[in-house]
């Protein structure tokens, strides 16, 4: 029943997550809440969270080579060069996309996922399926994601762990010349990170 | 679930300065997912019981200040553990759940 909420990477749980758990299962007990509800309050909250930080430093690099290059190189001091970072992001890989390469990220073991950047995973992304079809069949798994990429594409899958967690840069789509940063990160998802989608530059958003 | 969803600015308003949420840059800070699942059950509960956040508030603020924080702890971990006694304080005052003891059997 609690499955599913207990995805870190193992190590020991602290006291007060254990705390949290048994108050959770509780509550559930007493009916009190449910855990579809908390996930949906998660969720909801999730776009509050969540990725924009990344999609910032996404935007970032794509205006500014400098920074790119910084950012490939030494992920962690140019995110928290835009004031991101933190505990579970110190290890930070940034991978990018090319016209032949496409990264996509999964944690095989469990859901480790680079919350200071991209807040808190999608539900899908803890889920087995994602984590082993990822590996095993990331082409099937990125068209069920509606996302087709051609044969030249070679696809790079990327294992996090409680050690490393990486982040995908992608390309820059065309008919965004002009665009401001703003409308540039606007334009970043979560999943475009993830590598389970691509930016589509519609209609510049935000102001 | 019925009800509304509390919005994060309402709680934000509710929290006021000295309680808000962690944030880093105007985000939230969830350093590790029992801390959004800990936000997240004192909104469901809190939505779901038609509770003020001002009487969740009342109860955080006592929460941090009778806590000691211990030493390795970050700011996050300590605010949301602080969170959890303020859930508890205030299902135990209402005699719904007492999470330090047995359930209350129903009023």
């Amino acid at each position: 029943m609690t499955d599913g909420h207990d995805h870190h990477h193992p190590r020991p749980a602290s006291a007060v997550e254990l705390r949290a758990r048994a108050l959770e299962a509780l509550l559930a007990e007493r009916e009190l809440v449910s855990t579809d509800a908390i996930d949906a309050v998660v969720e909801l909250y999730e776009n509050d969270v969540g990725p924009q930080n990344g999609a910032k430093v996404v935007a970032h690099a794509w205006v500014d080579d400098a920074y790119r290059g910084r950012l490939l190189s030494n992920p962690n001091e140019a995110i928290a060069e835009l004031g991101f970072g933190g505990a579970e992001g110190d290890n930070m890989v940034v991978v990018a996309n090319t016209p032949i390469v496409h990264n996509m990220i999964v944690c095989t073991l469990c859901s480790c996922y680079p919350w200071p950047v991209l807040g808190l995973p999608p539900t899908w992304y803890k889920s087995p399926p994602y984590r082993a079809r990822a590996v095993s069949e990331p082409r099937a798994v990125l068209r069920e994601f509606g996302l087709e990429l051609g044969d030249e594409v070679q696809i790079r899958v990327w294992d996090s762990s409680a050690e490393v967690r990486y982040l995908v840069l992608p390309m820059r789509p065309a008919g965004t010349d002009g665009w401001s940063e703003q409308e540039l990160a606007a334009i970043v998802t979560r999943d475009c990170m993830i590598g389970t989608a691509l930016p589509v530059a519609g209609q510049p958003v935000g102001a | 679930m019925t009800g509304r969803r509390s919005s994060l600015a309402t709680i934000d308003a509710a929290l006021g300065a000295g309680t808000s949420l962690p944030r880093d840059n105007g985000e939230l800070v969830f350093e590790e997912p029992w801390q959004g699942r800990a936000l997240g059950m004192g909104v469901v509960v809190l939505d779901r019981l038609g509770v003020p956040w001002a009487d969740f508030q009342r109860h955080l603020v006592a929460a941090i200040a009778s806590r000691t924080p211990e030493e390795s702890e970050s700011a996050a971990t300590a605010y949301y553990a602080a969170w959890l006694d303020a859930l508890e304080a205030l299902l135990a005052e209402r005699r719904l759940v007492d999470a330090r003891g047995a359930e209350i059997e129903g009023e």
